[in-house]
């Protein structure tokens, strides 16, 4: 039985504020070291109501992405899919597990979908960078996702969204 | 098994959309409307910065104040004199090109712009200005800052736009080495480290560490003789066909937030003293004739003038730290 939607704004603001984060200027320095946040968010909410955040909503969130980082379009959308399949059909096993077990998990989804979006970066030529610096990035995701997730789920069970 | 038909599908419309992006133009206009949408949210992101622009401005005390007003009028008036300088040179410079016949190329108009946010994509090296096309910005034009060559708008929206760094991996600036002339392209960085490196360069080619770069005109997107940067290191490796040559921006990349557009003028003439207009953020140029009081520089009563050559430049800054 699915319940009835509610509270959508609860996650259009999350949404919001991880895209906010995700723009927000940081030290040159510091670049690689920024968590993915959106990717968070969306992992979570793809957890917390698989019948409601599913791959279209991932490609919805990926196109916005794309349109907010002014890259090629589809290229988020692209990868943020296959985020949102992997979780889908990860998502009961990954419930069960501790919060440093869910980080592992969140390492590999999120370092595997930057990978993969540097690769199509590469072959559509958006980038011609060497390196892969950027996986720093899926590490900070990995660290901060506990915390994430605790605030996440606050928020979900105050606003009762299912 | 519909959530694999369902993934198979927004796939390929992702897939599709990339296609169409890269082969077509047409998905730049939705983009480009979009951008009403995105606006906002780089303005709700970029309140932090301002704020604590705000703050520096409100809490800062009289002294402080004093202080920077003090140097910043000394460099004025050391500004000032290089353009008087400058006037004549660039004269007596259109003198000769008449005689030469030669087309006029330096570019004197530009447009203020601040930057309001850099690239998340740790990939790619560009910045987002509070210019877009309802300030008149255009593709392709050249952004700079007050030490060297920035970039170029790459996608202009309606009120932001995308500029490429020079240090972006996929950019290549045609450069000329200043002291002999020697032309090259300086592509952007594909290591972590942001800077440049010198392409196809021979093993036997006249650069030194130190040389200063600046852009030659070619390809005709820059403007000429802007500099752009400072060569660091040169390795000749007997292994490899050209050498590796490394250079370091002028431009503050990472750390300014004030740049400027140059504006696309044919008719510009070389070198005439420009004047900002607040109203219009346009730097114009006016005729020598025509300056305020102002601007009339004071520099020239506390010191000889020398003659106007090219080494002029580093004796006006020795006398200034003589001064100072």
């Amino acid at each position: 039985m699915i319940p009835k939607a509610n509270a959508i704004w609860v996650i259009l603001l999350s949404f919001l504020v991880a895209y906010l984060l995700a723009i927000v200027p940081f030290p040159e320095w510091a670049m690689h070291y920024r968590p993915q946040w959106v990717m968070l968010v969306l992992i979570y909410w793809v957890m917390a109501l698989p019948y409601r955040v599913g791959i279209g909503s991932a490609w919805m969130a990926g196109i916005f992405t794309d349109i907010l980082e002014g890259s090629m379009l589809g290229i988020h959308a692209f990868t943020f899919a296959i985020l949102a399949y992997i979780t889908l059909s990860l998502h009961q096993r990954v419930r069960l597990f501790s919060s440093w077990q869910q980080s592992g998990i969140i390492l590999a989804l999120v370092g595997l979908v930057m990978t993969a979006t540097y690769w199509i970066k590469v072959i559509t030529g958006e980038t011609a960078q060497e390196g892969m610096f950027f996986l720093l990035g899926a590490l900070s995701s990995a660290f901060v996702w506990p915390w994430l997730f605790l605030l996440l789920r606050q928020l979900r069970r105050s606003f009762d969204v299912h | 098994m519909s959530l694999e038909y369902r993934l198979v599908a927004f796939l390929a419309l992702a897939m599709s959309l990339l296609y169409m992006d890269s082969r077509y133009e047409y998905l730049d206009r939705v983009r480009y409307s979009v951008a009403y949408l995105t606006t906002p949210v780089y303005w709700l992101a970029d309140i932090p910065t301002r704020m604590s622009f705000w703050i520096d401005d409100v809490f800062v005390s009289q002294r402080d104040l004093l202080e920077e007003n003090t140097q910043l009028r000394q460099q004025l008036l050391f500004a000032q004199r290089e353009l008087q300088l400058l006037a004549g040179l660039a004269s007596e410079n259109s003198r000769l090109r008449e005689l030469q016949e030669a087309s006029q190329a330096v570019q004197g108009r530009v447009m203020t712009a601040e930057i309001i946010n850099v690239s998340n994509d740790p990939g790619s090296r560009r910045v987002l200005i509070n210019r877009g096309a309802q300030n008149g910005v255009i593709e392709g034009q050249a952004m700079l800052d007050a030490h060297g060559l920035m970039g170029q708008v790459e996608e202009v929206l309606p009120f932001t736009s995308w500029v490429l760094l020079i240090t972006d991996s996929r950019h290549g600036t045609p450069v000329q080495v200043n002291r002999n002339g020697e032309r090259t392209i300086a592509r952007g960085s594909r290591g972590d480290a942001p800077g440049l490196e010198l392409e196809f360069v021979p093993d036997t080619a006249d650069i030194s560490v130190g040389d200063l770069l600046v852009s030659s005109g070619l390809g005709q997107r820059f403007p000429k003789d802007y500099p752009v940067a400072e060569v660091t290191s040169i390795i000749h490796d007997p292994g490899q066909p050209f050498a590796q040559i490394r250079a370091r921006p002028l431009a503050q990349m990472d750390r300014t937030r004030h740049v400027m557009l140059v504006i696309p003028d044919d008719e510009a003439i070389v070198g005439p003293p420009m004047i900002f207009d607040a109203t219009t953020d346009v730097v114009e140029n006016v005729p020598v004739t025509n300056l305020p009081e102002d601007f009339s520089p004071a520099a020239a009563e506390s010191q000889p003038a020398p003659a106007p050559n090219p080494a002029a430049g580093s004796a006006a800054q020795e006398t200034a730290g003589g001064i100072q």
